[in-house]
């Protein structure tokens, strides 16, 4: 068997590829059916000559296609030229990279459903060290964010890249903490290891930032590390494309730490993928009756591994740290007096709103009120839109 | 031959006093009526025809011209009706000029002669000119509560044409059946727990701080809402009049009283522009608000009424009043509401405790969206309502009866009378730096807040005014205290957390 293809026509192998990619309604799965079947050259020939039954026959049998949608697809192959795709995607500053191909990533390579073809900016490299995928739900309390971002900078310090969805919430806050070590230097590490880069795998075209708010969190990953997404620059992305993503999660990383999710929540989605690729998942454990716990408390029960600090993220990946204690930041603020602890203990490590905590604590409402208010200058409490939490170092402080 | 009998028409909540003016000469027999009336006062062509034929009077035989004057307004409804059938019998000599002298006629005919009452009988009777005034048995309650004309009332105009032409006295008729009073008879005690949403009601009825609650479905924010006007203070006789006036000339049943009590509305929200600010038609029925005005305006699910529809809430919350301007004319309609306003916190209205909310984010933003900041900004009172214990559900003790609490209220109203204002909110600058001045601690507390940039110089002005209303309220005097303002800061709608709802 001949693997040595001219570059000639490895470039029209990718430029199939990038247009098979863009054409409306053809998703992962066909796409790398057909590279590794009739070629995207055939397939793309097939698609452009828009008669129904070869078309169906290149679908396959589990693939249903109706008239209109075949009609689409070959109304679209007809107005696009694949060398002219290609060069968008290069122009638009994105490596194209084909399964089979040099470059491309060995980890997905290996993977059993890896992308046909993916776009990447950034530094390829930064994928061979050792990863961790650190996913969550969108919609996470104080605490959950802020255990993600120590996670993320923690695992960074010490050379692991973080692999992430840049989602809002869990995902975004483990990017911002992997993020934080390489933007802001400090001492470097005692071992000497080079600091971990992020890499972040999206949805939508790389030249799309999704949600747009983490806009500046694309570009810092970008440029300090990898990004990358099996959709063609230009896209935005659609729901479907999700869950898709997630398996491209799960297949870059060496563990998967799931942080906050519910239990129909899209990181139970990564989780799966995982277990499917038999990369260990780890989760952190939450109150039975917290909603966002629900999922990786179910994780839990299944066998995964219960995640109470970094430490245990480094041992599931077989890396040897010396384990050093968390700086604890000097106290240069006030304790909390007598009736702050009072409150603090009312509030409790779930979200709680003013009418709770002021029945809990028994306390005039006058009371509780200026008492929050304190807490929350001290940085004991973090209020956001009428519910309060406790912060780390209200935790402590109680 | 001519007549020209007095009578009204309403536009808004005003009455416009007019004359009917009818002609009957020769030329062939028909009736027009000029003076830009609408369609359902064209009618009254035929209304009236039948009448009287109904009263066994002959119909003129011979041109008739009704006139309604002043003819360069334009004349909506059927409550000229009676005037124009008055108008006809003296113009063609069947009544006497000298016997319809000194009165003015209101009300709708039917085919067989009876009296129907119209909307906004009060108005319209306050804007007689006339000594004496011929109402419909039904709506003579509501006439007699305008002090001014005498009120005759009568059933039908075969009833009016015996009195008139000199055969009978005037009848005395029963006054129909009270209707349902409009006071209410909620009370706070049948609220158990809920002790911040009590108090944030309490401030807002002291304070006439509008109250914008948060909560997930059944946690009870309409329940609250709807004992708020419980606790506000009996009206004033300007305002009763104004409210009576109002409910009249929108042809609600005043239940035969003044309206003594503030009002309470709640709109469904899918309440159209017009329907909430007044306006439509020629009559310019008064909308929602106007209806509430001088009691409480409820709006359940706010983010569900038309953002346009909010929006043109936000100038009579400012000026108190609603100011229609047509090509013809221009009126004001009294909007002195205090605004309670419910919203869930999230579509899916799981609580929106942080990780309990399932709404994608999409969805999140898009319903954000539909509140607009200015109208946010208006509210001075945010407070999140959860859902209460079970304990507190099934044993706990009764709460405070409104009673009590508006006990408090009034005192608390009594004292922002001596700043001369009627409540707090209308407290502004150097006003309010003299009415609440700060103890230290207080200070304190909002110089820590305010360096922290988590309150603005407007959001500081609201803190005040709360604070005040607070230490009114728990009967304190001197500078306001640490409680006082820090409750108020709990208490406070800050705009970007009600955006920022599960972000």
């Amino acid at each position: 068997m001949t693997t040595l293809r001219s570059e000639v026509q490895q470039r029209l192998v990718a430029a199939h590829l990038v247009a098979l990619a863009t054409l409306p309604g053809i998703g992962p799965g066909s796409l790398l059916r057909w590279h590794r079947g009739v070629g995207a050259e055939a397939a793309w020939r097939t698609v452009r000559e828009g008669r129904a039954d070869p078309i169906r026959r290149l679908a396959g049998s589990r693939v249903r296609l109706k008239p209109a949608g075949i009609e689409a697809m070959a109304a679209a192959a007809r107005r696009i030229d694949p060398e002219e795709c290609l060069e968008r995607q290069l122009e638009a500053g994105c490596q194209v990279l084909v399964l089979g191909q040099r470059g491309y990533p060995s980890r997905l390579a290996q993977d059993p459903a890896p992308p046909a073809v993916l776009f990447a900016r950034g530094d390829l490299s930064v994928a061979d060290g050792p990863t961790v995928a650190i996913v969550g739900t969108r919609n996470a309390t104080r605490l959950g964010r802020d255990l993600a971002a120590q996670l993320g900078q923690e695992l960074a310090e010490k050379g692991v890249a973080v692999v992430s969805g840049l989602a809002l919430g869990i995902d975004a806050a483990a990017h911002r903490g992997a993020v934080h070590p390489l933007v802001h230097p400090g001492a470097p590490a005692a071992d000497g290891a080079p600091i971990g880069r992020p890499i972040g795998v999206i949805a939508s075209g790389l030249d799309i930032a999704y949600p747009r708010r983490h806009a500046d969190l694309h570009q810092d990953i970008a440029r300090l590390g990898l990004l990358v997404s099996e959709v063609p620059a230009g896209e935005r992305p659609s729901e479907w494309r999700f869950p898709a993503r997630n398996r491209i999660i799960a297949g870059l990383a060496d563990a998967v730490v799931v942080v906050e999710s519910r239990s129909a929540g899209g990181s139970m989605l990564t989780a799966g993928e995982a277990l499917d690729r038999a990369v260990p998942v780890l989760a952190v454990p939450g109150h039975p009756l917290a909603p966002a716990s629900t999922g990786t408390n179910d994780l839990l029960f299944d066998g995964a591994t219960m995640v109470r600090s970094s430490r245990d993220v480094f041992d599931a990946i077989g890396l040897v740290v010396d384990h050093e204690p968390a700086v604890v930041a000097p106290h240069d603020r006030r304790a909390p007096d007598a009736a702050g602890r009072i409150v603090l203990d009312a509030i409790g490590d779930q979200p709680s709103a003013l009418a709770e905590v002021v029945s809990r604590c028994e306390l005039e409402l006058e009371d509780v009120a200026r008492t929050l208010v304190t807490l929350e200058a001290t940085g004991h409490v973090v209020r956001h839109a009428g519910w309060f939490e406790r912060s780390a170092r209200g935790r402590s402080a109680s | 031959m001519l007549a020209s009998i007095p009578s009204a028409m309403v536009r808004g909540a005003d009455g416009h006093p007019l004359i009917v003016e009818v002609h009957v000469g020769r030329g062939l027999p028909g009736l027009t009526i000029v003076g830009l009336p609408d369609a359902s006062c064209r009618e009254a062509r035929d209304r009236v025809r039948a009448a009287v034929l109904a009263a066994g009077v002959g119909w003129p035989v011979g041109r008739i011209t009704v006139n309604l004057a002043p003819s360069g307004t334009r004349k909506a409804g059927s409550g000229l009706d009676l005037a124009m059938a008055v108008g006809v019998l003296v113009a063609n000599g069947d009544l006497e000029v000298e016997a319809v002298r000194g009165m003015a006629f209101l009300g709708e005919l039917g085919l067989d002669g009876t009296l129907r009452s119209v909307p906004g009988i009060v108005p319209l009777v306050d804007a007689v000119t006339a000594p004496e005034v011929v109402v419909p048995v039904a709506a003579a309650a509501d006439a007699a509560l305008v002090a001014g004309p005498k009120v005759r009332a009568v059933a039908s105009l075969g009833e009016l044409v015996g009195v008139l032409g000199g055969h009978e006295p005037w009848p005395d008729h029963e006054p129909p059946p009270r209707g349902p009073s409009l006071e209410s008879v909620l009370d706070l005690a049948d609220v158990r727990g809920q002790p911040v949403v009590r108090r944030a009601l309490e401030v807002a009825a002291a304070g006439s701080h509008h109250l914008l609650m948060v909560g997930p479905p059944g946690a009870g924010k309409t329940m609250l809402a709807s004992r708020l006007p419980g606790l506000l203070p009996d009206l004033d006789h300007a305002q009763a009049m104004e409210a009576t006036r109002v409910h009249s000339a929108a042809g609600l049943g005043l239940g035969g009283g003044l309206v003594s009590r503030p009002p309470f509305r709640a709109p469904h929200h899918t309440t159209t522009n017009v329907a909430l600010v007044g306006g439509g038609t020629e009559a310019m029925r008064p909308g929602e608000v106007s209806l509430a005005s001088g009691g409480v305006l409820f709006l359940d699910e706010l983010a569900e009424f038309a953002p346009t529809v909010l929006d043109a809430l936000r100038q009579p919350l400012e000026d108190g009043v609603i100011r229609v301007s047509r090509a013809r004319f221009a009126m004001e309609l009294p909007a002195r509401v205090l605004l309670v306003a419910a919203m869930n916190p999230c579509p899916c209205g799981e609580a929106g405790r942080p990780g309990a909310c399932r709404c994608p984010e999409g969805l999140l933003a898009r319903y954000r969206r539909r509140l607009s900041g200015p109208l946010l900004d208006r509210f001075d009172l945010r407070v999140d309502v959860v859902r209460p214990d079970v304990d507190q559900l099934l044993g706990g003790q009764p709460g405070e009866s409104s009673a009590v609490v508006a006990a408090r209220v009034a005192a608390a109203r009594a004292r922002a009378a001596e700043r001369g204002v009627r409540a707090n909110r209308e407290l502004d600058g150097p006003d309010l730096e003299r009415a609440a001045p700060l103890d230290a601690e207080a200070h304190g507390l909002l110089t820590t807040v305010l360096q922290s940039g988590r309150l603005s110089a407007r959001g500081l002005t609201r803190v005040r005014r709360v604070a005040l209303t607070l230490a009114d309220l728990a009967g304190h005097h001197g500078p306001l205290t640490a409680g006082h303002v820090g409750t108020a800061l709990q208490l406070r709608a800050d705009v970007s957390a009600i955006q920022g709802v599960a972000a």
